[in-house]
């Protein structure tokens, strides 16, 4: 993929979903243009204020040590972020409630050391899952639920029933 | 009285047989001899007077009479007897009155009796062969309905298997709702990805 090329840079774990990586986007573009008319104002000439960066692109600076004063560094990040934006693997994940972020970023971490450098995920609800979660890629859909769960062990749960009953 | 009124009326009879004894004989003697003819004429005209001097209207009066009294007599006796042979009878006819209707009616009631008992036994022979026909029916109802049971029994174990997975999630859910803390899923959630890394890896590589 043509993100790969851009394997130098790192996306932190705080950087989890297709609308992190949208935000991250704009608000590089923001500065960039900001810094480019900064460059191009003359002197004596009232500024406008400098955008305040987010902690997702702190964050992505600082893992990064990027330098976003760099107008070539900004460049590159653009264009990696376009490039991730566009072509980076995005994982459905539907869980029971809400994830906290703490959760969602230990879920993506693994992702990202077992599937996909890069991967994406886009979180969804499903209150009938009641445990575990429900995974759709691109062409599949992985029932990873408790439902599924005692589905497949229906004979396990039937014996177990019939013994209880038994008793 | 009587005594005396009998053997006056015996005396006049004995002299009345007397007399015509004689007369008898001396028509006799007469006729054995011809030309007596007009002497027997004068007999019999005095036996006709001394009939009529003993026969005398008192003495016809008293004979009626006596035989008036002694009609009636008889008559009372004979009505006596008629009465009594009267109340006999009747006592009788009563006895036989009674008797006949006494059998009459028991030959009724016997008829009457086996009428009863033979409807009775026509009742209780319906009412058996209506109660056998009841059991018959329920018994057949009962083994259609445990039939239908043991179908329903088995159908609804089989769906309750079959959905056992929805039933007991649903439960789940139900008892526990949102209270499970994701982050005590982690482990379960990652060893399941675990479990379909390879699946998902393949489809991110090979996917559109």
């Amino acid at each position: 993929m043509a993100h790969d090329e851009l394997a130098g840079l790192r996306i932190p774990a705080l950087i989890m979903t297709p609308t992190d990586v949208s935000r991250l986007q704009r608000e590089i573009s923001a500065l960039h243009e900001y810094l480019g008319q900064q460059k191009l104002r003359p002197s004596g000439q009232p500024t406008a204020i400098l955008p305040k960066a987010s902690t997702l692109l702190d964050e992505l600076a600082v893992t990064n040590k990027l330098n976003l004063l760099e107008a070539g560094t900004r460049e590159h990040l653009i264009a990696f972020l376009n490039d991730l934006s566009a072509n980076a693997p995005v994982l459905h994940i539907s869980f029971a409630t809400d994830p906290p972020p703490a959760f969602l970023q230990k879920v993506v971490l693994w992702l990202r050391q077992n599937i996909h450098t890069s991967i994406l995920v886009q979180v969804g609800m499903q209150p009938t899952i009641a445990v575990g979660c429900v995974v759709r890629t691109t062409n599949k859909y992985f029932d990873l639920s408790l439902r599924r769960s005692l589905a497949n062990h229906g004979v396990d749960l039937i014996k177990a029933l019939k013994m209880t009953a038994d008793k | 009285m009587t005594i005396w009124w009998l053997a006056s009326i015996l005396g006049a009879t004995g002299a009345a047989a007397l007399a015509f004894i004689w007369v008898a004989v001396r028509l006799g003697g007469s006729s054995r001899r011809p030309g007596a003819k007009s002497q027997t004429d004068d007999y019999a005209k005095a036996a006709d007077s001394e009939v009529e001097h003993i026969f005398s209207s008192e003495f016809r009066e008293e004979l009626r009479n006596r035989g008036r009294l002694h009609f009636e007599k008889i008559i009372g006796e004979n009505a006596m007897f008629l009465q009594q042979d009267l109340r006999l009878t009747t006592s009788q006819l009563n006895e036989y009155m009674k008797t006949e209707i006494t059998r009459k009616l028991k030959e009724e009631f016997d008829k009457y009796e086996q009428s009863i008992m033979d409807a009775k036994q026509l009742a209780i022979d319906s009412i058996q062969k209506t109660n056998q026909a009841i059991d018959e029916q329920r018994a057949m109802m009962s083994q259609e309905m445990q039939k239908e049971i043991d179908a329903e029994k088995t159908h609804l174990t089989a769906r309750f298997e079959q959905n056992m997975a929805e039933i007991i999630n649903h439960y789940v859910i139900a008892a526990i709702g949102n209270q499970v803390d994701l982050s005590d899923q982690l482990e379960y959630i990652l060893d399941e990805l675990e479990a379909n890394k390879q699946d998902i890896l393949e489809d991110i590589e090979h996917g559109a």
